[in-house]
């Protein structure tokens, strides 16, 4: 029977669970199926146009043609990535924090209207400069405040914020409708519901030839970076990552785990308040009905699909701008309404949360 | 003396064919061998205890008998035929039976519900009194008398294990495989299960009982086969004929030193670490959890904490740092009284705890050990808005070098490490910060003997540095050999606290189980 050998000591139990030489296949064979994931969106909606009576093959031609390789189509691009990249940060922050902020739509609406009130208040009485920079400030805190509601109902009752940021996109709008139907209503606006234009010193300066490019692209970008770094590098960020890690790790670290939150929601809602300045001041220059509708889900989207990360966020947020200023082009050249677009967006995410599904996971 | 040169006696007299024999059984998980080319056999008739350090690879050779995993190479044949058993269910069809160390018995259901169900050819009625009568029978005849009426949650740990039992032997199987059946109960109670076990082998039933406990293998066990990094180091010896420590060294694959014997005795002084007085606590469930805890711990003191499983350990634990509101009572930690349920004031008066369970309250998905590390430092890392990461790596190095539990490399992400691993990097942390009280709940979970052991002596450390130790743990023996005094939990009252050179494990057993001591 059996008799023992000693088995050779090192020989027990050590598994490799990472080894560093597989890495760069790894980012060969990711890459890969990223590829293949965004194909798989571009394939089903084309199979949608094809349904539709519409040939893909050249419609994507012209999305292509008419979004990146003219000038003009481009810098519309950039116009509408703005805002898109603004209120992808909104999500993105509280989702490190482990926290779905769905109320982008009426942080920046709410955003929109705190730079409109500043500019009817200050406006004349202040150099433009001044005006501007208060639009964006006021912004920042109207956006902030509103998803604070929200993280205080959190922290301070337990209220879902997913459920609650929804909601308070609908009491944001009706606030817009009331200004601008009632107090704020531009008179000489022919029965418009509007606000009273801004005047044309008080709109955010552009660059280039044709007038478009506003500074708020370069807000966008800025803050993109400054969030970036607040997250990676700060030691707000990294708490706000242990919070949405593993919350009770976070509590029994001693760190504050509800300032924590209440924070990333409010860094969040500031930045979709600076999503509405920067449309309102940079693009309509007055408030108007829905002026801003769906940069909310849209920014949703983009972080999502940038796995949270900000600068991927500013991709994303390029693409879906792209995919947006198709879709014109889209109703133009071959009649399929412009909305239709939208579908290929959510194709888009549901190749690539299919693809990553533990998308919301800390990325550095 | 080397292992290779032991001599182990071998029982070669076969009276009866095995009911269950594997030859050069090996079962890999990706490039680690779980059991490499291992025999083994069990006969009617006999109780064989299978001894083993956690990871050696005794549960993985049982759940190959038991049809849960399939061997990637050799042979298995039960009476002599050779088998493939692709699930639990041919194994049991075939008479073998498994009984988990985590039961899978239906709280909400009676004894006899849960028998029921794993019955074979149950049809479509529940024949209750038919069942019970069944049960009452078997019991009686088996020596495991249960109430099969009693709801299984109302049952203790111990009543539990015997329902279980039953329900394996019920079903037809001529072969139990209990894994660590004694590491949830009180001496007593395994008296009893042992008594039960020599019944069966009486009547010609065979019994594996996995355990890595000497003196149970001792008490109970025909023959012992000894795993070691999956391989069968020694296969059905006579424990008669090898003593302690080459079985020991067998299982370790080297000397373990004995802990100091003699150490400074508690300083006597009256600076308590922690002083819990009239604490009463809601479970998570919403029922009382401790009912008017009175307990103090010196500092430089080791206070063990025993009980069965569930007694209220986990909120003691919870309550001494802070994680858990009073409903009345105090807690005062260093002589500051905790007002609040607030942690942080708990870690900023020097409270440190190593958790029961690491994954839920612990480890933070996507961060690697030094993030881990750091976290319990943030304070004295900060640099400017960030953290100086530099200096945090430089930290985690000298720390692992002074606690010498040997963690992997600083980088890995923590969530994917095995549990000792995941273990290694909660008491690193916790040993590596200077602390009043250190609150440590279960601290050998998971880890080899060599890394207990190195353990055991960062407790005793922490003890000599004036640190009051309250030390949680399921192994009287660990707590009689570490622990200054035991205080005995009881279904959350405190049952008694105990010295222990004054009494035995069955008189703290009796306050285990609720007797006066």
């Amino acid at each position: 029977m059996t008799i023992m050998e000693t088995p050779p000591r090192d020989e027990v139990v050590v598994v490799m669970e990472t080894p560093s030489a597989k890495r760069g296949s790894d980012i060969t064979r990711r890459a890969g199926g990223w590829a293949l994931a965004y194909l798989g969106a571009l394939a089903v909606f084309g199979a949608f146009m094809a349904v539709k009576g519409v040939n893909p093959f050249t419609a994507y031609r012209a999305m292509f043609e008419s979004t990146l390789l003219d000038a003009s189509s481009l810098s519309e691009v950039l116009i509408k990535a703005a805002p898109f990249l603004l209120a992808a940060l909104a999500v993105a922050i509280p989702a490190r924090g482990g926290l779905v902020n769905l109320g982008g739509e009426g942080q920046i609406v709410m955003g929109g209207v705190a730079a409109a009130g500043v500019a009817l208040v200050f406006e004349g009485q202040m150099s433009s400069g001044l005006v501007m920079v208060a639009m964006l400030l006021g912004a920042v805190i109207a956006g902030a405040l509103w998803a604070a509601l929200a993280g205080v109902l959190r922290v301070a009752a337990g209220i879902n914020e997913a459920i609650s940021t929804l909601l308070l996109n609908y009491i944001a709008i009706d606030v817009l409708l009331y200004l601008i139907s009632g107090p704020w209503k531009d008179r000489a606006g022919f029965g418009q519901l509007a606000s009273k234009p801004l005047a044309d010193e008080t709109r955010l300066p552009t660059i280039g030839s044709d007038g478009r490019i506003h500074l708020g692209i370069f807000i966008a970008i800025g803050a993109a970076i400054g969030i970036w770094f607040l997250l990676r590098s700060t030691t707000w960020g990294f708490q706000l990552r242990v919070a949405g890690g593993n919350g009770e790790a976070a509590r029994r670290a001693g760190l504050p785990v509800a300032k924590l939150l209440l924070s990333g929601l409010v860094v969040g809602g500031a930045m979709a308040g600076l999503a509405g300045a920067v449309h309102f001041a940079g693009v309509e220059g007055q408030l108007r009905p829905g002026m801003t509708f769906g940069f909310g889900y849209i920014g949703f989207l983009a972080s999502w699909l940038a796995g949270h990360h900000p600068i991927r966020i500013a991709g994303a947020a390029l693409l879906l701008g792209a995919i947006a200023v198709g879709g014109d082009s889209l109703q133009i050249d071959s009649g399929l309404p412009a909305a239709s677009v939208n579908i290929l967006m959510a194709f888009v995410l549901f190749a690539v949360l299919g693809k990553n599904p533990r998308l919301a996971g800390a990325s550095r | 003396m080397s292992v290779a040169t032991l001599d182990f006696s071998i029982d070669e007299t076969k009276q009866s064919p095995a009911i269950i024999e594997v030859r050069g059984l090996t079962k890999r998980f990706g490039d680690l061998v779980a059991t490499g080319g291992v025999d083994f056999d069990v006969r009617p008739g006999e109780v064989h205890s299978l001894l083993g350090e956690n990871g050696a690879g005794k549960s993985t050779l049982m759940k190959l008998l038991y049809g849960v995993y399939q061997p990637d190479a050799g042979e298995i044949l039960v009476d002599g035929v050779s088998q493939k058993l692709n699930s639990p269910a041919d194994a049991r069809a075939l008479g073998i039976g498994m009984v988990f160390q985590d039961l899978r018995l239906i709280p909400a259901f009676t004894v006899a519900e849960n028998i029921a169900l794993s019955l074979p050819g149950g049809g479509f009625r529940y024949r209750r009194q038919a069942i019970e009568r069944q049960i009452l029978d078997a019991g009686e005849e088996l020596g495991f008398l249960v109430d099969p009426k009693a709801l299984v949650h109302h049952l203790s740990i111990g009543e539990r294990q015997r329902v279980e039992i039953l329900k394996v032997l019920m079903s037809g199987a001529r072969l139990v495989i209990l894994d660590e059946p004694t590491s949830v109960l009180a001496p007593q109670e395994v008296d009893g299960l042992f008594t039960a076990i020599r019944s069966l082998r009486a009547k010609g039933l065979a019994v594996v009982i996995i355990t890595h406990k000497l003196h149970e293998t001792r008490a109970i066990a025909d023959r012992v086969s000894i795993l070691r990094a999956g391989r069968m180091l020694a296969s059905g010896i006579d424990p008669t004929s090898v003593d302690d420590r080459e079985l020991v060294n067998a299982m370790v694959g080297r000397e373990v030193p004995p802990l100091p014997a003699e150490r400074a005795a508690p300083p006597d002084n009256k600076v308590l670490a922690l002083r819990v007085a009239g604490v009463h606590v809601r479970g998570d469930s919403g029922n009382t959890a401790l009912h008017d805890i009175h307990l103090e711990v010196k500092a430089g003191e080791i206070m063990g904490v025993a009980g069965v499983a569930g007694s209220g350990q986990r909120e003691l634990y919870e309550a001494a740092l802070g994680l858990r509101p009073l409903n009345s009572g105090t807690i005062h930690i260093a002589a500051v009284e905790m007002d609040r349920c607030d942690p942080g004031a708990a870690l900023g008066l020097g409270a440190v705890g190593i958790p029961e369970d690491p994954i839920s309250d612990a480890v933070v998905p996507g961060l690697d050990v030094t993030e881990h590390l750091a976290l319990a430092n943030l304070s004295s890392l900060r640099k400017g808005l960030g953290i100086d990461w530099s200096r945090a790596r430089e930290m985690v190095v000298a720390l692992d070098t002074r606690v010498g539990l040997r963690m992997v490399a600083h980088d890995r992400t923590v969530a994917d490490l095995s549990g000792g691993n995941v273990q290694r990097v909660m008491l690193t942390r916790a040993f590596g910060v200077d602390c009043t009280l250190l609150v440590a709940a279960y601290p050998s979970r998971g880890l080899d003997v060599a890394t207990t052991r190195r353990t055991q002596e960062l407790l005793l450390a922490q003890r000599s540095a004036g640190a009051g130790v309250l030390f949680i743990s399921e192994d009287l023996d660990e707590l009689m050999e570490l622990s200054d005094q035991i205080a005995v939990l009881h279904n959350g009252h405190l049952a008694g606290v105990v010295t222990p050179g004054e009494v035995d494990r069955y008189a703290i057993g009796q306050l285990m189980l609720g007797g006066a001591a």
